[in-house]
């Protein structure tokens, strides 16, 4: 993990952490404390007593290295003369002092400034009770302090926790071991050096007997602390799983990839992310070698070449039913229809998202043939106009009737007249659609939404979101919660939307709903999130960001947990 | 035996005693406790577990029952410790217990 709390300890104290200073650390590794200095101080005080003129002569001295303080190196001894000289001469101010001193005794305790108020006479007989006075409220100011840092910590810790969505206060076993394993894999990889192999070749034994579930959540713990490297991805050769995902493959390199295609045969799922070392060779090994695959999910292939796509998609045909690529300047217009004359009838599901290389997206309507197509997802094209009304509903009137997940974020092209003629028409009114994600689209009203929502059932969504379409109204959240949606959604997305009134949280009853992300909607109060609350049992999570009417006093059920609130923030 | 308190036996017959809620914790225990089969008495073998795996596992649910009952001053569950020579082995047993 990257946040501090996780780095490996370096030693308990030495670190710098809660509210101390870099200074501060510094002054307690030299032994250097406000009762070091007091002592010194009585000390010196003893013997200037018995010198008689030594209060003098010291003075004297400051002052001629008062000349001198161009010298670096004298420095700090001018300094600690020049408080001595303060307290000698602060003699004729006796009284007042004393007051300043008791007053400040009592207020703060054992402040290491004192002294400075002290006089000679006082120093001679009473100030002696004061060492265990101070000893006492030293002991009591760390204490304080350690209070304070024990707190803060925890404090970090629980604005931690939140921004991971760690709802669960008591992770299981399970996710405790794999976040054990996955950060020291690096250190057993540096410690036994050359004879890794051996190493992971045991891992992989004692592994081997997890459940395919762990290997996947191994590979998700392992990406995130950007640990996937061509040793670790030893751990997950040679076993039977059929599905793997990566998400960070950015240190895997084409060996690594070739090594998987080689040792994995049983693959049908392939997902490898960031995989930006991923080069023609290792694709076309991993189309060779897996005869299974059957879906791939591709971030960031940018070293695969326009003829490798061809080869690739060629070799593929008939086999390739779900595609999804992102990220990646390479994959042009041929491309893309070297992917539809190839696996256009096979395919059942196709991702493209930033993919600046393409803008014939036309293309489509006419290749997707299969009637088992179900997923949909145009992301983020280049330019705006590749992605227009009339392409989409084009597409609609092909596979709508099919789709089980449609995703058209950042298309912003996209109208009204998509809503109606193209989602409202062609989607059947008992539809399949699971997910919906039309994040972006700032064209869109709340009038075609209530309309689309009039007349076609949901009544299997379950993830819904509409980040940022800026225009919709209250009515569109209410007409979708009168859709047959209601019972089915499980997530939901109205961030950023900012002509939301409470009107619209009023009638959010959703017996399945786990998550709302209510970010920017500036209407969203104390009264709301209890109202939530109270409305959706199941409700887990609620990300508040950007909502300054949500205050710590919102009240919460059990259960329910609120994200980015400002009072929650460090 | 007591009918509030289960018994977990490792591979080198080291027994291990833990109440019945802590138990419970675990789905695979649940279901063994509940069903049909011996360990209903309250003795379950768990011959594949080293002795200081099992150990650690009730050590798990023991902490799990304390802490997940906790309301919201979640601020006062200390971290389970796992030395990381067992993390692997552990996560086997986690894995066979669903915890």
């Amino acid at each position: 993990m990257y946040r501090s709390r996780n780095r490996p300890k370096r030693g308990g104290e030495d670190e710098v952490k809660g509210p101390n200073s870099a200074l501060t650390q510094f002054l307690r590794e030299e032994g250097i404390s406000a009762e070091n200095i007091k002592q010194k101080w009585y000390q010196r005080q003893s013997k200037k007593g018995e010198d008689g003129k030594g209060g003098k002569s010291e003075k004297e001295q400051s002052t001629q290295d008062d000349d001198s303080t161009t010298q670096v190196s004298q420095k700090e001894v001018i300094e600690e003369e020049e408080v001595d000289d303060l307290e000698l001469g602060s003699g004729s101010e006796t009284g007042k002092a004393e007051i300043a001193y008791d007053a400040r005794m009592n207020l703060v305790a054992a402040d290491s400034d004192e002294e400075e108020y002290e006089t000679n006479s006082a120093s001679a007989t009473p100030v002696n009770l004061s060492p265990a006075k101070n000893q006492e409220s030293l002991i009591k100011k760390r204490q304080n302090t350690a209070k304070i840092i024990q707190n803060r910590r925890k404090k970090r810790k629980r604005a931690a926790n939140l921004l991971d969505r760690r709802v669960n206060k008591v992770s299981s076993l399970q996710s405790l071991c794999i976040g054990k394993i996955s950060k020291n894999i690096s250190k057993w990889q540096k410690e036994t050096g050359d004879s890794s192999k051996l190493v992971f070749n045991r891992l992989r034994d004692v592994l081997g007997g997890v459940s395919t579930a762990n290997l996947n959540n191994l590979a998700k713990a392992l990406s995130k602390n950007r640990a996937l490297n061509d040793h670790t991805l030893q751990l997950f050769l040679k076993t039977d799983l059929t599905k793997l995902t990566f998400n960070d493959c950015s240190k895997v390199s084409f060996d690594g990839y070739k090594t998987l295609a080689i040792f994995s045969p049983h693959l049908t799922k392939l997902s490898l992310q960031m995989c930006g070392q991923l080069n023609n060779e290792s694709l076309l090994y991993i189309a060779e070698k897996l005869p299974n695959l059957k879906a791939l999910y591709l971030d960031g292939p940018f070293l695969i070449n326009e003829d490798t796509w061809e080869n690739f998609f060629a070799t593929m045909k008939d086999r390739l039913e779900e595609f999804h690529i992102s990220n990646t300047h390479r994959f042009t217009d041929k491309s893309l229809s070297n992917l539809l004359i190839n696996c256009g009838s096979t395919l059942a599901s196709l991702g493209l998202s930033r993919l600046d290389s393409v803008s014939n997206y036309a293309l489509l309507p006419q290749y997707l043939m299969n009637d088992k197509f179900h997923t949909l997802s145009i992301e983020y094209p280049l330019n705006e106009e590749y992605v227009n009304d009339e392409i989409v509903i084009n597409i609609l009137g092909q596979v709508g009737s099919t789709l089980r997940k449609l995703v058209l974020n950042g298309c912003v092209e996209l109208t009204d007249s998509m809503i109606i003629n193209g989602l409202t028409a062609f989607i059947p009114e008992k539809c399949q659609l699971e997910v919906l994600s039309l994040e972006e689209l700032d064209q869109i009203t709340t009038d075609s939404l209530v309309y689309f929502f009039s007349k076609v059932e949901l009544n299997k969504l379950k993830e819904c979101s509409f980040r940022r379409c800026l225009q919709l109204g209250d009515m569109a959240v209410i007409e979708l919660l009168l859709n047959g949606a209601k019972d089915s959604l499980t997530s939901l997305s109205f961030n950023s939307l900012k002509e939301l009134t409470k009107d619209a949280f009023v009638t959010l009853t959703c017996p399945d709903l786990t998550y709302i992300d209510l970010g920017f909607v500036r209407c969203v109060d104390d009264s709301i999130i209890q109202l939530l609350g109270e409305q959706n049992p199941k409700l887990s999570v609620i990300d508040v960001f950007g909502d300054n009417l949500v205050t710590e006093n919102a009240k919460t059920r059990p259960g329910l947990t609120l994200i980015g609130r400002q009072s929650d923030s460090i | 035996m007591s009918q509030d308190f289960v018994t977990l036996v490792s591979k080198d017959d080291k027994e291990y005693e833990i109440s019945r809620s802590a138990a419970m914790i675990s789905p695979t225990l649940k279901a063994m406790i509940e069903g049909p089969f011996r360990e209903r008495k309250g003795r379950i073998e768990l011959k594949q577990f080293d002795s200081h795996i099992l150990e650690k596992a009730v050590e798990y649910l023991n902490y799990n029952l304390k802490y997940s009952g906790v309301s919201e001053d979640d601020d006062e569950i200390p971290e389970f410790e796992i030395p990381t020579e067992m993390s692997l082995e552990l996560l086997l047993a986690a894995d066979y217990l669903s915890i």
